[in-house]
């Protein structure tokens, strides 16, 4: 009978099988977290080959904890040794006990559990539903929106103005060096890119120009909004997520408030407010990007400022200012109306932040698209 | 160690605070392997700051924890993480992972601290889930059991690595009579049954007399304990009249 053990193992076993049919297993020493598995995988491998009809196992030297009863329990239904009848002798009272707590069934449940997995064709359907009727929120949002703004300028007691100062202050004020230096550093590069293009034409004067207008009409107000999705509009989701999460605006609304006159209005009333003010600030920083790389060409200084100067026309500053108040009111409603459809759970928040980004900026370009093809007809 | 040799948990003139606000000082008792300890106190007297030093996760400001033999306050790396071993812990809101399901949950510590096969894993998980009576709810995320069923879960998962300590951060705490009951019968069951010790925070005074060994009541004017003992016993004859009080629900 050979001894079947490991030096530095704390438990040992002792495997015999009998030429009738039965065999038996006598285990003693320390059958813990840390032993359990080694002794499980060799015992798996042992008992393999081996058919036996009934098995004794002998756990009268043995101290065990709940792995270590996982592997009797194991053995004990056969799972080692299928088709035999097991026989487990010696166990303490208090073993017992636990080991009552063991159970096949349980183990089989969660065997034949299987995560419910939907069909290509559900998602679909479901997808697209969801779609809708997130786009039915979308709109009925509008309005709402609307009709709490216009309700606030006619009774103006309605506003919380001090709401709108702070938002005006957190997202608009405090965003100013970075969406200078982001648009300053945007300036930069991009007359350093078109300088070569325009040298070999011998217009590289004209990089002034197209700073000027490119900056004022385009960059200047998508750059300022996509900062304020990104550092505001998601701090709203975020803000508006966790209320509805904590129960406040179930609060507001069971005393008589609404969420969005409450808590809407102001952000989307700062957010109309503080986007031209981050616009020209965005505009100034990335001409003053691009005088540095001109000044680095040969041209004077004065030359340089004549060129924009002559560029530039109102209506393109028109149309840049114009532009920002539609994505600040686009940023601030989305974001807000993301943090309204949080759902329930920890993930819920950080989903609805994401959408908020997403969703913000997929309209600021939506818009901007639409708004530069309506005023290339009309200028035409 | 100058603690009784039956003692599991030694607190030693532990000060304890946040900033310069100081919530208990020098503080010192002990809790014995075996019993379930409460500790009592009324609203913002500092149990549950208490509780969050006694498992390590804040830094006293003086003193020292000492569970079987070894400083918590001290440990540092591996031995520190060998002292966290010893002992479980429930959460107040039960705090299962919500990505999980309920066995995941209680499967966690097996899957990242033990080299065991599958098949052990899911059977010791589903045993502790079947000792807290949950065996049932195993393949359920977190968010559709009821508050009382995720603090069961919640033990399930502190006692999945065998500890022989676990601390309760109010149990009872917004659960129904009758669910605060069962989870009464679960933890003499599980002292008695496991041999754990418990040492719990709490101001269910009812879960008190009917688990409770022994308990100490803190108090918020001087910062110490006002009162250490069997609790039928302190109401009776704690020294404070306003401990007698508060262990008989009167107003003080």
């Amino acid at each position: 009978m050979p001894e079947k053990s490991s030096v530095d193992l704390p438990v040992r076993w002792n495997l015999s099988v009998r030429p009738d049919g039965t065999g038996k297993l006598e285990f003693a020493g320390e059958l813990d977290a840390e032993s359990t598995p080694v002794a499980w995988r060799s015992l798996e491998s042992e008992l393999a080959g081996i058919k036996v009809a009934s098995f004794e196992i002998d756990v009268r030297q043995l101290v065990c904890d709940s792995a270590g009863l996982a592997l009797l329990y194991h053995l004990s239904i056969g799972g080692m040794t299928p088709g035999a009848i097991v026989n487990l002798t010696g166990l303490s009272p208090e073993l017992q006990h636990l080991l009552r707590s063991f159970s096949k069934e349980d183990f089989q449940a969660l065997q034949e559990h299987e995560p419910t997995c939907s069909s290509f064709v559900e998602d679909v359907g479901a997808a697209t539903g969801s779609w809708l009727r997130d786009l039915r929120q979308q709109v009925e949002f509008i309005g709402e929106v609307t009709l709490g703004v216009m309700k606030s300028l006619f009774r103006p007691r309605l506003m919380h103005w001090k709401e709108v100062f702070r938002v005006f202050e957190v997202a608009g004020v405090n965003a100013l060096p970075v969406v200078s230096l982001l648009t300053f550093l945007v300036g930069m590069v991009i007359a350093f890119e078109s300088a070569q293009p325009l040298e070999q034409l011998g217009a590289q004067v004209f990089v002034a120009n197209l700073l000027g207008l490119v900056m004022s009409r385009e960059l200047g107000p998508v750059m300022a909004a996509i900062m304020l999705a990104g550092r505001s509009g998601s701090a709203f989701a975020a803000e508006l997520g966790t209320m509805k999460v904590n129960e406040e605006l179930n609060a507001l609304q069971t005393m008589g408030l609404s969420p969005v006159q409450f808590l809407v209005v102001q952000r989307v009333v700062a957010g109309i407010l503080l986007t031209p003010v981050l616009t020209i600030f965005a505009m100034y920083a990335g001409l003053l990007g691009g005088i540095p790389v001109l000044l680095g060409l040969g041209f004077p200084l004065r030359m340089v400022l004549h060129q924009v100067q002559s560029g530039l026309h109102f209506g393109d500053l028109a149309e840049g200012l114009s532009k920002s108040i539609v994505f600040g009111a686009i940023v601030a409603s989305v974001s807000c109306l993301r943090g309204l459809q949080t759902g329930e759970g920890p993930r819920a928040v950080g989903e609805s932040t994401t959408r908020s980004v997403v969703s913000s900026i997929l309209l600021i370009i939506l818009a901007d698209a639409i708004i530069a093809a309506v005023t290339y007809t009309l200028r035409k | 160690m100058n603690g009784a040799p039956h003692s599991l948990i030694e607190v030693r003139d532990l000060t304890i605070g946040y900033g310069d606000r100081l919530v208990l000082e020098g503080i010192n008792f002990d809790v014995r392997r075996g019993e379930v300890f409460a500790i009592l106190g009324v609203s913002g007297s500092g149990k549950s700051t208490l509780l969050k030093h006694m498992i390590g996760l804040y830094q006293p400001i003086r003193g020292d924890v000492v569970i079987s033999g070894a400083s918590i306050v001290h440990a540092e790396g591996d031995e520190r993480l060998r002292i966290l071993r010893k002992f479980g812990v429930l959460y107040q809101g039960g705090a299962l992972f919500g990505s999980l399901t309920t066995v995941e949950n209680v499967r966690l510590p097996l899957d990242e601290f033990t080299d065991l096969p599958e098949v052990a894993k899911d059977l010791i998980a589903l045993s502790k889930l079947r000792l807290v009576g949950l065996e049932s709810a195993a393949t359920k995320l977190p968010a559709d059991l009821s508050g009382g069923m995720q603090k069961r879960a919640g033990i399930a998962r502190a006692i999945v690595m065998d500890p022989c300590l676990l601390f309760l951060d109010e149990p009872s705490a917004g659960l129904d009579p009758i669910t605060s009951a069962g989870l009464d019968a679960l933890i003499r069951e599980l002292a008695r049954g496991l041999g754990i010790t418990f040492v719990m925070v709490t101001h269910e005074l009812a879960s008190i007399y009917s688990v409770a060994d022994r308990i100490v009541v803190l108090d918020p004017k001087t910062r110490g304990i006002a009162a250490e003992g069997v609790p039928s016993w302190l109401r009776e004859n704690a020294n404070q009249p306003w401990v007698r009080q508060f262990l008989k629900r009167e107003a003080a």
